[in-house]
């Protein structure tokens, strides 16, 4: 076996580090003293940038795998474009009335409210009219968004306007996170971490079978609304993190991207939570290492290349394992049509004392299959490699133990199927053996008992069947 | 139907654009109202333009007190606005990024525009790094560099209205004269900060011509217009700037967001070095109208009083002519 | 219909009026479902059926009328009903293995915020066993066929230990295999004494697996023992004369009254 995976792996990493390398020749790449800086988060704002971002990363993919798996990508793009006019009118608010509207929390109270309204009014506008989902949340979102960016003009032209910064907000501003925006990401982390471990149950059917869910006495839509609650708090503080118009990236792409490697929930939020955790954690070192480049959008960026990586790697439903899972298979299908043919052949002119010891050629072979000349002999030479097959004489070969326990197999099987469609599918035998082929390799050992039970012959249980149609080469039944 | 509306609409525009167009060209000295109607981007130009032009214009300023001219972008009040002067006056090189093209839009129906910093020698323009091929438009820090100015507006308006263009000479001299003074008042103070702390921190590269005409070194989070967001390295390299060079003061600006400074501040106090924000500076926009420091000098004198006093420098509390006064901030 | 005592039925409605928007998809349904049978709700695609017990459920709003659980409502008697919804009505391709979806239907008496235990894995075996997918339980549910899922479903009603069963087309497009195991477990349910409602659209089976019914289309047509219910003139009236099984259908119900 050939470890393919491991030589793309290492192939990359070649091509990566020709890149450095040559990067390195032309003064794009720091150096190592620069890079052992970052790495070991030597500077206080690269630490609380890291913790900042990082801790998003990992909440984001957390509370956005329940929102993937719930079909609702899209409401967490409507709710981030919704927070804008609530930033806008908190800051308006703030500095009329409370001479607050700069600080960090009161401006994200605002973009929390607004941002529910916006969820609210989908959910209203689905439930209230015949619009479709996808035409509500396109609705709401350009509507707030159009209404908060009004709102920012509106403020720009206040006195205080512009030292508010709210532009940030759109396109996030990580950099300049400090310690008290750091204690307020973490708190919403952990009350969103402690949210989904205590609801994990409730989510998990609510996001798999609602109806069930609703049926069995859960209450759905409450469940629904506090889900959607906590993804507006983990958009809140995104916001400062990537900015609203990249929210949505980071909570649909982690996880989208563990699906690749894993079919279990449990994994998928883990999987999530550390994708999203090594693209803060990745975004911020890139940030800190290369001058003028906003730590939100490389964020994102590494997010977009861990996705794409599990894409093709993933070890659960990757391109690649699915491309080798397929190759696998069909390359077992043509070996055990090789077995079937020998064993038939042997079966018909064999001496039938033992399977081990008759001797065969391939043009003994040929005529059962409409073989190609190179299939043949590729799959003769592949089984003989294989150990299924023997060569004691050249060019005259014999099953081995292993292939004779395979041949068998495949053969009863294929033989319980071709009766099992006679039987009960009334289909001509002599198209039988056709249909029977595609089958015979993915049969279930619960079919297979099915089927014996229904063939119910005594007989059928301990050995193999005759071949209820007229065998190639020979006329068949004599030897029974 | 469509079509119709269609021509209908260009023929309207065609005939308000004309009529706006048309009028400056064909209305003689002698028929002309005064005040006639002036409209300036910033308050800096607008105070100038009102200085030079006296009792004769109406100056009127589009972008108010802590408005980033970097970010702004035209209403369609501004844009009628425009459409009604007689005149118009901007900084020019690139500063009022999203305005550029409705002054274009406007000078092409006829209506003069100006561009006051035509006048100043290319030579004497500064090339941020980074930012090749593209001037640093934040002409106004350097007081001399400012006063360069003044011949585009004395010029534009002598032009405009021959009436009473020895009026606009006079101005013209007077606040040249005014100019220099406050020049020297600045060049003075702050060479009593004493020399290694002459260092100014910003949140936007504002101060490059303050930098070369006052000799202090200047250095923002952010780059030269305010739209580029700062990176980790670049608060980074900041944070350690001030901690190399023992900086004791940062300054926060009135149309800038000071997120990125209260990081520097935090970074800087994790590696033992106290920084305080020495105050606030006046960079893109000036102070309240009809305040002193709604005016171009006041806003200079402002700037130079606070700088100098947070880095150790020596600067009457009440600034160059005794009118800075701290309830007016 | 005599039904003076409610209580001892486990499902009754009452003039149950149920509309989309302005379409009425439901008139007036009124039925009884005796304890202890298997019951069949037949009836043409869009007949309303299974929007008749997904009304009884709450799941979707009703204009008026009354249900009643053994006399009771279904917020009351909830814990004793099982819902198997369709098989198509989820998206198979979710990260759960199948034991994971059979406990689903004990979460309930697992309470709010209490992880599932090691009773409950075992109890989801058992009846992942009973549907004869005991080797099955740690598949991630995509990889199972179309009937196996069907059977997982069943498995996690099972699995609620209740007394009334509400099914909605589990015999929908399953293999022979899947449906001799849905057989089994009716019948098992049965000599339990439970009772089971069952969507179905399978005219020629319905004999075979059911021994009460309730035709169907948007109005009740008739109800009672199967055979009383699947007359000619019934289903002529529930089809109109459209359904291209009704001829089939008619013919072998001639047949079997000629044998007689």
């Amino acid at each position: 076996m050939i470890p393919w995976r491991l030589i793309i792996f290492c192939l990359g990493f070649w091509f990566l580090g020709l890149g450095f390398a040559h990067a390195a020749e032309s003064h794009l790449l720091p150096s190592s003293a620069d890079i052992w800086r970052v790495v070991s988060l030597q500077d206080y704002n690269t630490r609380i940038v890291f913790i900042g971002t990082a801790l998003f990363g990992a909440v984001g993919g957390m509370v956005g795998t329940f929102l993937l798996l719930r079909k609702r990508s899209l409401m967490s793009d409507t709710i981030s474009h919704a927070t804008l006019p609530g930033i806008g009118i908190a800051f308006i608010v703030g500095e009329l009335f409370l001479g607050y509207g700069k600080s960090l929390p009161w401006l994200m109270f605002g973009a929390a409210v607004t941002g529910l309204a916006g969820m609210g009014m989908v959910l209203a506008i689905r439930k209230l009219s015949k619009i479709k989902d996808d035409a509500a949340l396109a609705i709401v979102l350009s509507v707030f968004f159009g209404f908060g960016i009004a709102l920012v003009t509106m403020v720009q032209q206040m006195p205080t306007g512009n030292a508010a910064g709210l532009e940030g907000f759109i396109y996030g501003k990580a950099a300049s996170m400090t310690v008290s925006d750091g204690w307020l990401i973490f708190s919403a982390a952990l009350v969103a971490g402690l949210v989904c471990y205590f609801f994990y149950k409730e989510f998990k059917v609510l996001c798999f079978d609602a109806s069930f869910a609703a049926s069995q006495g859960w209450p759905v839509l409450l469940l629904d609304v506090a889900l959607l609650v906590l993804i507006t708090v983990v958009t809140v503080i995104g916001l400062q993190a990537v900015g609203l118009l990249l929210v949505v990236a980071m909570m649909i792409i982690p996880p989208a991207a563990a699906r690749f490697w894993t079919e279990r929930l449990d994994r998928t939020l883990l999987i999530a939570m550390g994708i999203g955790f090594i693209s803060g954690l990745l975004g911020v070192f890139i940030s800190a290492l290369y001058p003028r480049l906003p730590a939100g959008a490389i964020i994102v960026l590494v997010a977009a290349a861990l996705f794409f990586l599990s894409m093709v790697l993933g070890g659960a439903r990757g391109m690649w394992f699915r491309y080798h899972e397929h190759h696998e298979l069909s390359r077992r299908v043509r070996r055990q049509h090789l077995l079937r043919s020998i064993y038939e052949w042997l079966e018909v002119h064999g001496k039938r004392t033992d399977l081990l010891d008759d001797e065969f050629t391939l043009d003994d072979i040929r005529q059962y299959r409409t073989w190609t000349p190179g299939e043949l002999e590729g799959g003769l030479q592949r089984a003989l490699q294989h150990g299924f097959l023997g060569e004691d004489h050249p060019g005259r070969y014999h099953l081995t133990g292993k292939g004779a326990r395979d041949a068998l197999r495949v053969v009863r099987n294929h033989r319980l199927w071709e009766l099992f469609l006679i039987q009960y599918a009334d289909i001509a035998p002599g198209r039988v053996d056709r249909d029977a082929d595609a089958v015979e390799h993915i049969l279930e050992p619960d079919i297979l008992q099915e089927l014996e039970e229904l063939l119910e012959d005594e007989d059928t249980r301990k050995r193999i069947p005759l071949s209820p149609h007229r065998l190639n080469g020979a006329v068949h039944g004599g030897a029974a | 139907m469509k079509r119709i509306q269609g021509i209908l609409f260009v023929v309207t525009l065609m005939v308000l654009l004309g009529c706006g167009g048309s009028s400056p060209e064909t209305v003689t000295s002698a028929e002309r109202t005064y005040p006639y109607k002036v409209i300036c981007s910033i308050a800096m130009v607008a105070d100038m333009v009102s200085q030079v032009a006296g009792e004769h214009a109406d100056v009127v300023g589009l972008m108010g007190e802590g408005v980033d001219p970097h970010l702004y972008k035209p209403t369609r009040d501004d844009v009628n606005m425009l459409l009604q002067a007689d005149m118009i006056f901007y900084v020019g090189l690139m500063l009022e990024g999203r305005m550029a093209d409705s002054f274009m839009k406007v000078s092409r129906s006829g209506i003069r525009v100006f561009p006051v910093t035509e006048s100043i020698d290319e030579t004497f323009l500064l090339e941020p790094e980074g930012f090749e091929g593209h001037w640093d438009p934040h002409v106004w820090t350097d007081v001399a560099a400012w006063s360069q100015c003044i011949a585009v507006v004395e010029q534009a308006l002598s032009e405009y209205d021959p009436a009473n263009a020895a009026d606009y000479a006079a101005n013209a001299a007077a606040y040249r004269a005014q100019l220099a003074e406050v020049h020297e008042y600045v060049q003075k103070v702050v060479s009593t900060i004493p020399e290694n702390q002459r260092y100014l921190i910003t949140a936007h590269d504002a101060f490059g011509y303050f930098e070369r005409a006052y000799g202090v070194q200047v250095k923002a989070a952010q780059g030269m217009s305010t739209e580029s967001e700062a990176g980790v390295a670049d608060i980074n390299e900041l944070v350690d700037f001030m901690v190399a060079n023992k900086i004791p003061a940062l300054f926060v600006e009135t149309s800038v967001g000071d997120q990125n400074l209260k990081a520097v501040l935090e970074g800087a106090a994790s590696k033992g070095q106290t920084v305080k924000i020495g105050g606030e500076l006046f960079s893109d926009a000036m102070g309240a109208p009809g305040t002193y420091r709604g005016t171009y000098i006041g806003m200079v004198d402002h700037n130079a009083t606070t700088i100098t006093n947070a880095l150790g420098g020596e600067a009457p509390e009440s600034g160059f002519q005794g009118k800075l006064t701290k309830e007016e901030h | 219909m005599s039904s003076s005592d409610t209580t001892d039925h486990p499902l009754t409605i009452r003039d149950l009026n149920v509309a989309y928007r302005r379409k009425v998809v439901l008139w007036d349904a009124t039925a009884d479902f005796p304890a202890g049978k298997l019951a069949a709700i037949v009836g043409p695609n869009g007949a309303g059926k299974s929007t008749l017990i997904k009304a009884a459920m709450d799941l979707i709003p009703s204009v008026s009328g009354s249900v009643s659980f053994w006399g009771k409502t279904y917020q009351n008697m909830r814990h004793r009903v099982a819902y198997v919804p369709q098989r198509e009505s989820v998206d198979w391709d979710f990260p759960v293995n199948a034991r994971e979806v059979v406990a689903m239907g004990l979460y309930r008496k697992v309470g709010w915020f209490r992880p599932v235990r090691k009773a409950q894995r075992e109890q989801a075996q058992a009846a992942l066993e009973r549907v004869g997918l005991g080797d099955f339980g740690d598949r991630q549910i995509s990889q199972l066929s179309g009937g196996q899922q069907q059977r997982v479903f069943l498995a996690r009603a099972l699995v609620q230990q209740a007394d009334l069963y509400l099914m909605d087309e589990p015999f929908a497009s399953v293999d022979a295999a899947t449906e001799q195991a849905i057989v089994q477990v009716l019948h098992d349910l049965k000599e339990q004494g439970k009772s089971v409602v069952c969507v179905h659209h399978d005219l020629d089976t319905i004999r075979d697996f059911f021994d009460h019914a309730l035709l169907l289309n948007m109005r009740v047509v008739a109800q009672g023992d199967i055979d009383t219910v699947m007359t000619r003139e019934n289903l002529a009236i529930a089809y109109g004369g459209k359904h291209h099984l009704l001829d089939r259908v008619a013919r072998e119900i001639r047949e079997e009254e000629l044998q007689r």
